[in-house]
């Protein structure tokens, strides 16, 4: 205890040392209260009506069930799904591969209607003399060449308005 | 009222622990309710965080140590549960965290398990505008009248900083009931 030179009056150890931290938090408590005051004392929330006395039953049925079953991924299926990847991958490799001996596909193998087809529904941007070199005109037919098919009668009465004298044509007979 | 050590012990031993576990869920859910309660708001959000909690309360009995007290577990246990609910609800509907917050006091007004008057409601929207931990450490001190030391225990926090921290949340929620 320290003691005053002056009079006989102690004070307990170490309280002077100590008085600030004590009044501060004085201070503050008296801050605080002051502050509770103005803050209502509930805040309104209300339960249904029996709802905390038939919640134990809820909780312990629902605590009680038993976890689902957890399916364990075990390091065998993972051998398993590994082996299964590659073999598929060498299937894959090898089907590729299957027939190094195919021949190339040549036209003969193309039917004659899908080649007629292709140039029905392609323009080739080929003039009249382009396409003479590549096409054989011994044995063609005018009705081969058009569009729509010439009539004969039509075909005729074009002659007869154009061509003078039509011995010149050389037209042989058909039977 | 059974002493806790002993229902610790019942609830970590099979034979005994459906029978110790009615004990733990009849001494504690009303506590717990309103622990949620005051951070979820709703009743119905209250109810399915605190079956979840008292569920894995149950489901992990075993894990408790014992370095703190039984209720202080299950409490930070809530607490969890409680902030968890709230940040997938936001995130579910895509909003921030305050926003959903300001949300929820809003629909107070309509909730038919809110009978606040309007400063009750201001208080609501006081809180809301509390960090977490704060408005936690104020709602346990002042609605649930525990002692710091079992807050300290709780919250994981010391009885300074928690003295500290009551004490600025008062004052901001004077400070907004008074603005507003």
């Amino acid at each position: 205890m320290k003691k005053d030179k002056k009079n006989n009056f102690q004070t307990p150890e170490g309280y002077f040392e100590s008085f600030n931290d004590r009044l501060m938090d004085r201070i503050h408590e008296e801050e605080v209260k002051e502050a509770e005051s103005r803050i209502p004392r509930t805040d309104g929330f209300v339960v249904p009506d029996g709802y905390l006395d038939g919640l134990t039953p809820t909780i312990l049925s629902k605590s009680f069930e038993k976890e689902p079953k957890v399916i364990s991924f075990k390091p065998n299926r993972k051998f398993y799904y590994g082996a299964a990847a590659v073999a598929a991958l060498l299937v894959l490799f090898f089907g590729i591969n299957w027939n190094p001996n195919t021949e190339p596909i040549s036209f003969d193998d193309l039917a004659n209607a899908e080649i007629e087809a292709y140039f029905e529904q392609t323009d080739l941007d080929m003039s009249s003399y382009e396409i003479a070199e590549v096409v054989s005109v011994t044995d063609i037919q005018l009705n081969d060449v058009l569009t729509d098919d010439l009539e004969d009668d039509i075909l005729m009465d074009y002659l007869d308005e154009n061509v003078d004298d039509i011995e010149e044509l050389n037209l042989e007979a058909t039977p | 009222m059974i002493a806790e050590e002993t229902l610790v012990q019942e609830l970590q031993q099979e034979a005994s622990r459906a029978k110790a576990f009615e004990v733990l869920v009849n001494t504690y859910k009303e506590r717990l309710y309103w622990h949620i309660r005051r951070i979820v708001l709703n009743h119905d959000d209250t109810d399915d965080v605190l079956q979840n909690t008292f569920i894995k309360v149950y489901r992990n009995i075993d894990q408790f140590k014992g370095d703190s007290k039984l209720y202080s577990w299950m409490y930070r246990i809530a607490t969890n549960e409680s902030l968890t609910f709230l940040k997938q609800r936001s995130k579910k509907m895509g909003i921030s965290d305050q926003e959903l917050k300001d949300r929820m006091v809003e629909n107070l007004q309509a909730d038919v398990y809110f009978e606040g008057d309007e400063i009750q409601l201001k208080l609501q929207k006081a809180l809301s505008t509390l960090p977490d931990k704060q408005k936690l450490v104020f709602t346990m001190k002042y609605f649930q009248e525990m002692k710091y030391t079992d807050i300290s225990e709780a919250l994981e926090t010391s009885v300074g900083a928690l003295k500290t921290s009551y004490h600025l949340a008062v004052k901001k929620i004077e400070t907004y009931l008074k603005e507003n």
